[in-house]
């Protein structure tokens, strides 16, 4: 199904809206209070994409010396080209270390791989454990519909019921009693998993580490307590030095939820000491491809940038008035409306590149400033240039253009033309609106179309060169 | 051919590598290392402790403060009993020492476990700029004393109070030259806005961070 369809039932659900009205406003105040205790955030967003361009630019190196400082500090680096070898490769470590149970604590890489189908088919049961994904994955593994908030789509009636189905427990009906039901669920798991799977924000190129943000503590518990650690990252997560990082973290919450800081935010380095009475005896790294390793220098390199704060369709019109799920893939918003068509193909998301309107809200927010409506026209040239356009739009934009090469023959269509837009716009109470657009009637299903002045440009040029 | 050799092969066909700008490439990268330029930072200026009590205040930890360390269990016990909470407590191993039977809590220097419903932990530094607790791990320091029990109560030497992130890491690469295997940044009670994007406190980690800054100048 396209976005169209999926935007359309979207629009229609009327719990669903009533959701997203609900969420709509409170990320974007934050936000907009949260930058400003930064003295100077432009600097700061300017200095935040020069140093992921840095990275991006030799980014073959800055790999190498993360892999040798990670491997220095006991880590084990892996690599996989797709979701398939992420599977494989994790199910293979579990096996090593006889893991019965893997606790997770939020990663868009195992998204994109479909993680928990492949553990559960090996046998071993992959337990969420933020609150969000752990409510998707009770709610028969549901995609999230937005990366920082997997479950803005949900209102606390349908969590509550949910509950109340999956723990055979008495309904609740406050947001905190729910909470403290979910951390009484998830406990237990949390001491019993061997393996533990996160994903990473940044990667330290200086020390071999990852950096690792959370609010519940989830994150924590992920690394602390299971004898493996798995990280699961994209390979342009990777940033030079624990200066960088400092910087991208006055970014990266403020941006993402408008906290100055996250509740939690760990450092996590090679395995534990011999003496320790936590954290991990085994910790591998996964860095994965599934589509990045092409754009590094090409048109589309600008979008690796990305820190996934989620800025960026919190701020879009397009977004909050469909939700995530209209996106159809693990991306929603601008960022996905760019990132699915380069890591799935682009005949296999042909509408997402048209899913916005290019007001530049998203351009505007970005922390480390890709300029996404920039990006997503370039996506609508390539599929023109791709022949990977409608029938009806191509042989439109081909009569035109043969119009445009034939003057007098345009002048005549355009005077017939804005004629015949005046006539369908005659029969309103006003009649300068036209309800119903003959050649293209879905077009105002929604809206009505302006009718023109009643004369075309070159009438009226015409017109004023012989009275003056 | 191994994926790792694939991926950097794509990478170096993006970017038109070649030797000879590997090696430039190679010296750039251990340069800009050595440099460690730092970005744009708030400024951070007059009373770091001020400063760090206020953020602190506002991320939903309660702050007290005490003038040396042994005055410590008095205020812990204080706040055990303004809060109804039980005087019993799992401490990191290098806090045991302090008097803590004297303020009548029961406190015991192991690895924390789930039915603990108190730790006490003492922090490697702090941060100013955003009321962060910075704890480094190590068999003294444990991770789990300041993530499982309900109740976090951590010990701030106002000395080690530093601005921001910048010098923490500085002060780390100073006084233990490598890394810890964690280095945690504690910012207030744990939370979660999944439902509704209504903050809860009390998510996975404490519903409580209480902190007691031990103030020897005062
Ligand atoms: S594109 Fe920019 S705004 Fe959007 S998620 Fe990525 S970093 Fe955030």
């Amino acid at each position: 199904m396209h976005f169209k369809a999926r935007a359309g039932q979207k629009l229609a659900d009327v719990i669903l809206q009533d959701n997203l009205k609900k969420a709509k406003s409170k990320f974007v105040d934050r936000r907009a209070t949260a930058i400003l205790d930064l003295d100077d955030f432009e600097a700061t967003r300017d200095s935040a994409t020069a140093l992921r361009d840095r990275v991006l630019n030799d980014l073959d190196l800055w790999l190498e010396k993360f892999e040798q400082q990670a491997a220095k500090s006991g880590a084990s680096v892996l690599w996989a080209r797709d979701g398939a070898e992420i599977c494989w490769l994790v199910i293979d470590i579990a096996h090593r270390h006889g893991v019965k149970k893997a606790i997770k604590s939020k990663s868009m890489l195992s998204e994109e791989a479909g993680l928990n189908q492949a553990l559960e088919t090996a046998g071993i049961q992959p337990v969420e454990t933020d609150l969000g994904e752990y409510i998707l994955q009770i709610s028969d593994n549901e995609p999230p519909s937005h990366i920082i908030a997997p479950v803005f789509h949900k209102s606390k009636e349908e969590v509550s019921a949910l509950f109340a189905r999956t723990h055979h427990l008495p309904a609740k009906d406050d947001i905190q009693a729910l909470t403290r039901e979910a951390r009484e669920v998830l406990r237990p798991h949390f001491l019993s998993a061997e393996m533990g799977i996160s994903g990473g924000n940044f990667l330290i190129a200086e020390t071999g580490s990852v950096a690792l943000v959370t609010n519940e503590g989830n994150g924590r518990m992920v690394t602390t307590l299971p004898k493996v650690h798995v990280v699961i990252t994209g390979i342009e997560k990777v940033i030079p030095t624990l200066e960088d990082l400092a910087t991208l973290m006055r970014l990266l919450p403020r941006s993402a939820t408008g906290q100055s800081i996250s509740n939690y935010f760990s450092l996590l380095t090679g395995a534990k000491q011999a003496a320790e009475s936590d954290g991990p005896e085994h910790l591998y790294f996964i860095l994965v491809d599934n589509g990045r390793a092409d754009l590094v220098g090409g048109e589309f390199a600008e979008m690796l940038r990305c820190i996934r704060c989620g800025a960026c369709m919190n701020h879009c019109p397009v977004y909050q008035a469909v939700g995530g799920h209209a996106y159809g893939w693990v991306y929603p918003g601008p960022m996905g409306a760019v990132l699915t068509p380069l890591f799935t193909g682009m005949q296999n998301a042909l509408d997402l590149p048209q899913a916005a309107t290019l007001c530049n809200q998203c351009g505007v927010v970005c922390p480390v400033k890709i300029p996404l409506p920039q990006l997503l026209l370039k996506l609508r040239a390539k599929q023109v240039e791709a022949h990977l356009r409608p029938f009806g739009e191509r042989l439109g934009l081909r009569a035109w253009a043969w119009l445009a090469l034939h003057p007098a023959l345009y002048a005549l269509a355009t005077r017939i033309g804005v004629r015949y837009l005046l006539w369908l716009a005659r029969d309103g109470k006003r009649n300068d609106r036209i309800r119903v657009l003959g050649v293209a009637p879905e077009w105002t299903l929604g809206r009505d179309f302006p009718a023109p002045e009643g004369k075309t440009f070159r009438e009226l040029y015409a017109a004023r060169k012989e009275t003056a | 051919m191994s994926s790792r050799a694939d991926i950097l092969g794509r990478i170096r066909a993006g970017l038109g590598r070649d030797d000879a700008n590997a090696v430039a490439g190679r010296s750039a990268l251990d340069a800009y290392l050595a440099a460690k330029p730092q970005g744009p930072k708030p400024k951070v200026d007059g009373d770091l402790l001020a400063r760090f009590r206020e953020k602190s205040e506002q991320l939903s930890s309660t702050v007290d403060a005490v003038a040396t360390p042994q005055e410590v269990p008095q205020a812990v016990a204080r706040y055990l009993s303004a809060q109804q909470l039980p005087a019993q407590a799992v401490c990191w191993p290098e806090l045991a020492s302090l008097p803590w039977q004297q303020a009548g809590i029961a406190v015991e220097a192991r690895a924390a476990n789930s039915s603990d419903l108190l730790g006490i932990t003492g922090c490697y530094c702090a941060l100013a700029e955003t009321g962060t607790l910075v704890l480094c791990s190590s068999p003294n320091t444990p991770s789990a004393a300041s993530l499982l029990p309900e109740t976090h109560i951590a010990i701030v030497p106002a000395g080690r109070i530093v601005s921001g992130m910048e010098e923490a890491w500085q002060l780390i690469r100073r006084e233990t030259g490598e890394l810890p295997r964690a280095v945690n940044f504690i910012s207030g009670p744990s939370r979660t806005g999944d439902i509704e994007q209504t903050i809860v406190l009390g998510a996975h980690g404490p519903y409580r961070v209480h902190i007691v800054i031990v103030n020897t100048e005062k």
